[in-house]
């Protein structure tokens, strides 16, 4: 089952008389187990497209199926379905909720699951520990360092064992040390067989995926694996 | 996600803003405290004028009084009797769905006591059955009985005011009057039963009170008035504390029968007659039926009228109401605020929560679910307002009654608990309808970069 798959697709944002085309007719697949890439400057679409492959927004036209389904006129429930069950999402500001402690913030995408709250419990705890997190559930984010969030934040991406991780801007908020850390994470999640999509713009995170991808104007102008 | 897990983040959104949670309450609590003092104010006096209207004989209680009759049938009036013991006669014998019938005949007298002082009464012949229509209540020895009509006994019955005013300090000291001879307009009756004081609830307590020893200088001041019933205030109960009864055949002989004139007692006009409805869910059709009686003894004149509680107890229904509605009103205003209040409140948390909403969207909640969340929320407040509510409005209460004695203590009653916490509920749920609408409306995107 590929896990992404896109054909010529277009966002256009704006509908008056100059409407500004984020992505131009953008085509590609991601298969199970690749470790991919998306870089390019700001502006160049990579946030849009992430977003697309997020399933946080549909596109202006074009073909987009995650995990198998046919996205691309979905409503904004089977986009929320999709994003609870097929992705699991790292972002550079963490964004874990600061009230509640590293278990709870790991459960969460659990709880839209409608889960019940004994497997959540397990659940999150097998996710902490593949971030070496076992130690650190009673915790609140505010008491974790940067690196210690972020892998929260894996933790939280992997718990409803997603098809896709995506993650934007991981290293953004981290030292050097962290980040190195960070990105060793997810790249032992590649070779452990998840799909990982990694949204960048420094090449040198960017070197740390398999197959590399640069958007520039809306439209790819470089991919490693064609 | 469910409803409870969203009453649980609801919950726990309130524990960690314990105070700004209180703040947006305050409007519920006191909308809710003044909706059940209210409620319990008027529930309060609507108990006391209905002990009241029980004790004066209650809705059951009926009264035929005399009536000017039409001009078509003025040269006929002559034709009917009047108000006569006939009248009673036949509505004992003939009515089904009526329980009890007291006529009287009334007379100014003067009471003495050999061995005590000497006063002026009113002195009531009548039945037995005077007992119940008037709803009195013997305290010592027994009523007049359907004997001592028979034979015309110079027996009496005291009011506890008669009693007080014949034998002053023995009263007091609670001495016993069974057995005692007096006279009436200088004939022997011996004593055979002494009523109940009657009096209203608020006198008791007042009673009460000043028995406890606890009487400030404004509890003495009210007090003042009950003793007797003769402050300021009218005492309902006077004229029935005041009572004096005898056999109305008695009364017949020793003080009408001597005048000259005087018809067979049968046909003796009656200054009053009573009776008393079987049963209050049939009332109009015992007033139908006794009406069908009295056009025989009246010999078809319509000359007679139904004197009955009901306009009385319309009128008191009819006040309650609108202080009901008044206070309700002022309640309602106050929960409104109230509601304004938190709505105003989910919409400023909702704003500095649009990163943490974006956060749920984006691992998956749908919009209901950030909908339920936040109406949960709004919820909660409500029906914790709405308990603290209910907490608020019983310290109130006591605190109205520390600061200014009721005449009627307030009753608190369920239905109020229920209705007070069902609308502060209900103002929960209402305010956070728009702000619940406007936070599942954020877009995932925009909610995630918001700063």
């Amino acid at each position: 089952m590929t896990v992404v798959e896109m054909r010529d697709v277009r966002k256009v944002y704006g509908t008056g008389p100059d409407p500004v085309a984020a992505l131009d007719g953008v085509s590609l697949r991601i298969e199970p187990g690749e470790f991919v890439a998306i870089t390019g400057s700001s502006g160049s679409g990579k946030s849009t497209l992430m977003h697309l492959v997020g399933c946080l927004d549909t596109a202006t036209s074009g073909h987009v199926a995650i995990a198998g389904e046919d996205v691309s006129r979905a409503g904004s429930d089977r986009l929320a379905r999709l994003r609870n069950r097929s992705i699991g999402f790292v972002f550079q500001a963490f964004n874990l909720l600061p009230r509640l402690d590293v278990q709870r913030n790991i459960e969460l995408p659990l709880v839209y699951a409608g889960i019940s709250a004994a497997e959540r419990r397990e659940r999150a705890r097998e996710a902490a520990a593949k971030v070496n997190l076992t130690d650190r559930l009673t915790h609140r984010p505010s008491q974790l360092s940067g690196g210690q969030c972020q892998r929260v934040a894996v933790a939280r991406a992997l718990v409803n064992d997603p098809a896709l991780l995506l993650a934007d801007e991981p290293t953004g908020n981290l030292d050097s040390v962290n980040g190195a850390d960070v990105l060793k994470l997810l790249s032992g999640l590649h070779e452990l067989g998840r799909t990982v999509v990694l949204v960048t713009h420094d090449p040198a995170v960017a070197a740390r995926a398999v197959r590399l991808i640069e958007l520039s104007d809306g439209r790819i102008i470089k991919d490693t694996a064609s | 996600m469910s409803w409870f897990a969203g009453l649980l983040i609801g919950l726990r959104e309130i524990r960690e803003h314990k105070f700004r949670s209180f703040l947006t309450m305050l409007g519920v609590i006191l909308g809710v405290a003044s909706l059940l003092a209210m409620f319990a104010l008027t529930a309060g006096i609507a108990t006391s004028w209905r002990t009241t209207m029980q004790q004066m004989g209650g809705l059951e209680r009926v009264g035929i009084n005399d009536k000017e009759v039409s001009l078509e049938f003025a040269d006929m009036k002559a034709l009917s009797p009047g108000r006569t013991l006939t009248d009673a006669e036949a509505l004992r014998s003939a009515s089904e769905l009526i329980s009890h019938v007291a006529p009287e005949m009334q007379a100014g007298g003067t009471l003495s006591a050999p061995d005590g002082e000497t006063i002026n009464a009113r002195i009531v012949g009548t039945w037995p059955d005077y007992l119940a229509v008037q709803q009195h209540v013997v305290k010592r020895g027994r009523f007049i009985t359907g004997l001592d009509e028979e034979r015309g006994t110079r027996v009496v019955v005291l009011g506890d005011a008669m009693v007080a005013g014949l034998w002053p300090t023995e009263h007091d000291s609670g001495g016993d009057f069974i057995g005692r001879v007096i006279t009436i307009n200088g004939r022997p009756f011996s004593v055979v039963g002494v009523l109940e004081r009657y009096e209203r609830e608020e006198d008791k307590r007042r009673a009460a009170a000043q028995a406890a020893g606890k009487s400030t200088g404004r509890l003495a001041l009210a007090g003042g008035g009950s003793g007797g019933g003769g402050g300021g205030r009218r005492d309902p109960f006077r004229w029935k504390n005041e009572s004096v009864i005898v056999p109305l055949s008695t009364f017949y002989h020793e003080f009408r029968s001597g005048q000259t004139n005087a018809p067979p007692l049968a046909m003796a006009k009656i200054d009053g007659l009573n009776f008393r409805v079987r049963d209050i869910a049939r009332f109009d059709e015992a007033l139908a039926e006794a009406g069908g009686i009295l056009q025989q003894t009246r010999r078809g004149i319509d000359d007679y009228d139904f004197d009955t509680r009901e306009d009385w107890f319309e009128r008191m229904e009819s006040s309650l109401r609108a202080t009901k509605l008044s206070g309700g009103l002022i309640a309602g205003i106050s929960l409104l605020v109230g509601g304004i209040g938190i709505a105003n409140i989910m919409l400023a948390s909702i704003a500095q929560r649009v990163r943490e909403l974006g956060v749920r969207l984006a691992v998956g909640a749908r919009r209901r679910d950030v909908f339920l969340q936040i109406l949960a929320e709004s919820t909660v407040i409500g029906v914790v307002g709405g308990l603290l509510g209910l907490g608020a409005g019983v310290l109130l209460l006591q605190l109205l009654g520390l600061v200014a004695p009721m005449d009627s203590p307030p009753v608190i009653e369920w239905s109020a608990v229920m209705i007070s916490v069902g609308f502060a509920t209900s103002v929960g749920v209402l305010s956070g309808l728009y702000p619940a609408w406007c936070a599942s409306r954020l877009d995932p995107i925009s909610a995630l970069r918001y700063e």
